[in-house]
């Protein structure tokens, strides 16, 4: 009796939560169309450009955008290294457009939306940026979530022993279980719980990024592995443990592979080749990575400006039709792309597991019957 | 190109909190989960392990409980019939033993009889030889001339015997 009274109370709960959830969206709904017409009122017309918004929202920014909101940014702290030293402030006393302390947001063609020290002479140096941009703020976020979740697993483990965890903990015991028992441990064998906090942090890592990329609103919509600079540190590391890890057969493999004479002696062909493949290999982690989740973003961004586009080309009628199909195939794109950021982060640990397992490389049989 | 130009302060901060985020699951969280997630695994498999050994064992337990009900059933039923035979065997002992004893007893009862016999006739034979002689000796001592006097007399005593028979 009791419960059936908890499970109506669930239901009714829920029920009022998505109602103020959709009058939240709706009120600020109407706010940003009157704060949109009140910006037209005063005369600021501002042409739609689809390149500079798109490449707007796939890069980074100093300030976190508030939704239905041109103007209004969230401010984060900008650290830059200039001629004179180091400069902290807020981002919201540049990001208008104003100088400060010497530094402002550049339009010119060279540093193009990041900041620069405006010279004596007028000439613009790019000083040493260590800003916490929306990109490294996402990171923070994605970090601590990534923290808290598996601290919360942990804790679970801690307090309840052996008994099977529930809900929330459960999917991510799941996954766990997924990445480790069923990738990494049959790929890596004994050397598994060596390597397994590196591969099993990157995965949580990148999957949390990836998605928190997909909600457009804060705390998401940092577009973290769509960035270059992210997959390239991911890549970086797996290449560093690669390589560190390497034994005497896997550098044995490079530089004096089992192959005919001619092919490595007067000219180093095969070196050439491997060593190549040393690098390759992270560098399609990287590409992978950052191709995919920037590609899916990138198709969102394009769907909904069809949108205003075609509003601007043909009229507002054209511009309902087209939101109808917009959005129908935004939301595929979007589910599609919760579905790429399990795969991609997969990927990534799955392939870095087997760069590792490929360092890790004993002298084959024949040899070791020698 | 801009989206591929990697930023050295997003390279910078993101190498820290990657490295942070590592050092903290590394040590505290990563190897007490996988630690806690194989020994579970250990445990359920030995407790299926154990869990089907246990019914196996059940089975057989209740497989031979079975079988020793039977048996003791079927023995039980031995035991009852034996006991029937028996009981039916020292019955038929008993009346053949009765039978015999009676056949024996009616045997001494005619041998004795015969002997009462033999001896009365005997008793007879010398009551009735004492007789002749003593009707002989009456005769011959009452020494008669008549014959037909000596036949009455004879007459005489022989009614006598057979009355007094």
């Amino acid at each position: 009796m009791w419960c059936r009274c908890a499970c109506i109370d669930r239901g009714m709960k829920s029920k009022i939560i998505t109602a103020i959830v959709a009058l939240v969206i709706v009120a600020l709904m109407g706010w940003g169309y009157y704060s949109n017409a009140q910006h037209r009122a005063h005369g600021h017309t501002s042409e739609l450009n689809p390149k500079e918004t798109i490449f707007e929202h796939l890069g980074d920014a100093y300030g976190w955008e508030v939704p239905f909101n041109h103007s209004l940014r969230i401010p984060l702290p900008i650290i830059v290294w200039g001629q004179d030293g180091l400069h902290c402030f807020m981002s919201n006393r540049i990001t208008g457009g104003e100088t400060y302390d010497g530094f402002k947001i550049s339009t010119s063609e060279e540093h193009h939306g990041k900041v620069v020290q405006v010279m004596d002479d007028g000439t613009e140096v790019r000083p040493w940026d260590f800003s916490i941009t929306k990109n490294v703020a996402g990171i923070a976020i994605a970090a601590l979530l990534v923290i808290w979740m598996v601290m919360k697993l942990k804790r679970w483990y801690v307090r309840n022993g052996m008994k099977a965890p529930r809900g929330g903990t459960g999917f991510l015991e799941l996954i766990v279980d997924f990445v480790y028992t069923d990738t990494i441990r049959p790929i890596l064998g004994k050397h598994a719980p060596k390597y397994a906090p590196y591969l099993l942090t990157a995965f949580f890592f990148i999957l949390t990024m990836n998605l928190l990329g997909l909600i457009v609103i804060f705390p998401g919509g940092a577009n973290l592995t769509g960035n270059i600079a992210v997959t390239l540190v991911l890549a970086l590391l797996t290449f560093l443990i690669t390589t560190f890890s390497g034994t005497k057969e896997y550098w044995k493999e490079i530089f004096w592979p089992e192959v005919p004479m001619m092919l490595k002696c007067p000219v180093p062909m095969m070196q050439l080749i491997e060593v190549l493949g040393m690098f390759t290999k992270p560098l399609a982690l990287m590409v992978r990575l950052f191709a995919n989740m920037m590609s899916g973003h990138m198709v969102v961004l394009v769907l909904v400006l069809l949108i205003f586009i075609f509003t601007n080309l043909f009229g507002v009628g054209v511009g309902i039709g087209t939101s109808i199909f917009s959005v129908a195939f935004t939301l595929f794109m979007l589910l599609l792309d919760v579905l790429v950021s399990f795969i991609q982060a997969y990927v990534f640990t799955i392939l870095s597991t087997i760069f590792i397992s490929m360092a890790l490389v004993e002298p084959h049989e024949h040899e070791a019957a020698k | 190109m801009e989206l591929f130009t990697p930023e050295f302060g997003l390279v910078f901060w993101m190498f820290v909190a990657f490295l942070c985020l590592y050092f903290i699951l590394a040590k505290w969280a990563w190897p007490f989960i996988i630690k806690s997630m194989e020994e579970r695994a250990d445990k359920i498999d030995k407790g299926v392990a154990v869990h089907q050994e246990a019914e196996a064992r059940l089975k057989n337990a209740r497989a031979e409980a079975d079988k020793l009900l039977a048996d003791a059933r079927s023995e039980q039923a031995d035991i009852l019939r034996e006991a029937a035979k028996m009981r039916n065997e020292l019955i038929e002992k008993a009346r053949n033993d009765a039978a015999d004893e009676a056949k024996k007893v009616s045997q001494a009862a005619q041998v004795s009889l015969e002997q009462a016999r033999k001896e009365a006739e005997k008793q007879l034979r010398t009551e009735v030889g004492d007789l002749a002689l003593q009707i002989a000796e009456k005769v011959i001592r009452k020494n008669i001339a008549n014959d037909d006097a000596q036949r009455a007399l004879v007459d005489q005593y022989l009614s006598e015997v057979e009355t007094k028979n």
